[in-house]
């Protein structure tokens, strides 16, 4: 199934400029490792080294964030956004 | 006693009060108070004998609120500081504001995490205002980089303006009871909807008292796919907001202020979104007289080159004489006073710790 993963401003350097990719995933924990396979650095710039996605990164499926779902558990639908965002951030 | 423009200035090492005659000319210093412990917030309370109220957020023993009676000569520790009640699940961190209310004693607190409480008494007890605090919403907000705090708060009659970090703007109408979002027009920069119905990260919001419904936000811009949405106006009680940030450097800061005796004029400090500094390195303060129809660049005085340095969001203010002057803090110890509303600055002390927040009064 096909899905969209928009790649936030900061990130798009790594993804030749691409705002948004699609994917065939049906989690966002494989959405994510696609994002691997494709986009490497797109990828490092969203999970560690253990494969966590960033502190100070969130993940959204459509308008919910993954934290409100099931995590990377969450289950993706065809034509469902993945939206990466930085988190809010002052001082 | 003649009058005396006093300034509350909290640090993350203690409070410092400095004052002046009203000319300004010459402010001696003292402190600091609560040595060594972080002042988020400050506020001189001029109902009736003036006092000086600071939060003291001491990482290892909690949290106090410091009360002096004699214009910051002294302060003692109130009977007791806000507190979540038992079973609520919730520790206080941080005091972010600290209001006056509307009869003579009465106070607000805005803490961390996002909850509101009031004290009848002088600071020495306090109660959890319930209609906020435990709103609905309260445990889907999210802490900014600065924590989840409730940082502003504006009583206007029976209405109650909050601010909260990342919660939004909310709004009372029966005295503080119920609260409700009322961000229609303020945007968001880190979520996928550019305009949820709650969530923003609001920096600061103002208003002047001799314009009934209009308010002043300064919203956490700095978005470049979502230009303009930092700096807000409304005209009906804070129901709707529209940007003013058209002729800005930036729409990214943390402060707004209001001048003392026209509504029309509204101060912000721009600074580049990815530094939270000074645009170019070279401070300025922007000034509208026209409610954010215009700005003017204020810098005479300050470096033209080479300044790197954050001003909080409570750290400016402007006092209330007839040619008013307006004060900000620097993250890098600095208090800068701005004559003629801001036209020519001077640096008052230049080697403070960090500086989080900055009041004054004229008393």
């Amino acid at each position: 199934m096909t899905i969209t993963i928009r790649i936030p401003l900061a990130l798009r350097a790594y993804a030749r400029g691409a705002s948004e990719i699609t994917a065939a995933a049906s989690t966002v924990r494989s959405a994510l490792a696609e994002l691997e396979r494709d986009h490497p650095l797109v990828y490092r710039g969203v999970c560690d080294e253990t494969g966590a996605v960033r502190r100070h990164v969130n993940v959204f499926v459509n308008a919910d964030h993954v934290r409100d779902l099931s995590g990377l558990d969450t289950a993706l639908a065809p034509g469902d956004v993945l939206t990466i965002m930085p988190a809010v951030s002052g001082g | 006693m003649p009058e005396r423009v006093v300034l509350a200035i909290g640090t993350k090492k203690g409070l410092f009060v400095a004052d002046a005659a009203k000319t300004r000319q010459r402010f001696s210093l003292r402190g600091p108070f609560g040595p060594g412990v972080a002042v988020y917030a400050a506020l001189i309370d001029t109902r009736g004998t003036p006092r000086l109220f600071a939060s003291s957020c001491n990482a290892f023993f909690g949290m106090k609120v410091l009360r002096s009676n004699d214009l910051g000569k002294s302060f003692e520790e109130t009977a007791s500081a806000p507190a979540f009640p038992e079973n609520d699940g919730r520790a206080l961190q941080n005091i972010w504001t600290l209001e006056p209310g509307n009869d003579g004693v009465d106070l607000w607190a805005g803490v961390e995490p996002a909850a509101l409480f009031k004290s009848r008494d002088g600071g020495d007890s306090w109660e959890m205002a319930e209609g906020i605090s435990n709103h609905e919403h309260a445990r889907t907000w999210h802490p900014g980089n600065g924590g989840l705090c409730l940082h502003t708060l504006i009583e206007d009659g029976d209405r109650v303006h909050v601010g909260i970090s990342t919660g939004g703007h909310y709004l009372s109408e029966d005295g503080g009871e119920t609260f409700a979002p009322s961000n229609s027009g303020v945007g968001a920069g880190f979520v996928p909807d550019p305009y949820p119905e709650y969530g923003q990260c609001v920096h600061k919001i103002a208003r002047h008292p001799g314009a009934p419904g209009r308010l002043y936000m300064q919203n956490h811009g700095g978005w470049p796919e979502r230009p303009g949405i930092g700096v807000l106006r409304s005209d009906d009680h804070g129901r709707t907001w529209r940007s003013i940030a058209e002729g800005l450097p930036s729409d990214f800061g943390f402060p707004i202020v209001v001048h003392p005796h026209d509504p029309d004029t509204v101060y912000v400090m721009p600074l580049e979104p990815p530094t939270r500094t000074c645009p170019s390195g070279a401070p300025a303060v922007w000034r509208s007289e026209n409610g954010g129809g215009s700005w003017k660049r204020l810098a005479g005085g300050m470096p033209k080159k080479e300044t790197f340095f954050t001003v909080q969001r409570d750290a400016m203010d402007i006092d209330r004489l007839k040619s008013p002057a307006l004060y900000f803090g620097t993250t890098t110890g600095q208090i800068w006073m701005g004559r003629d509303g801001g036209e020519e600055w001077t640096c008052l002390f230049d080697s403070l710790p960090p500086i989080h927040v900055v009041k004054v009064a004229v008393v």
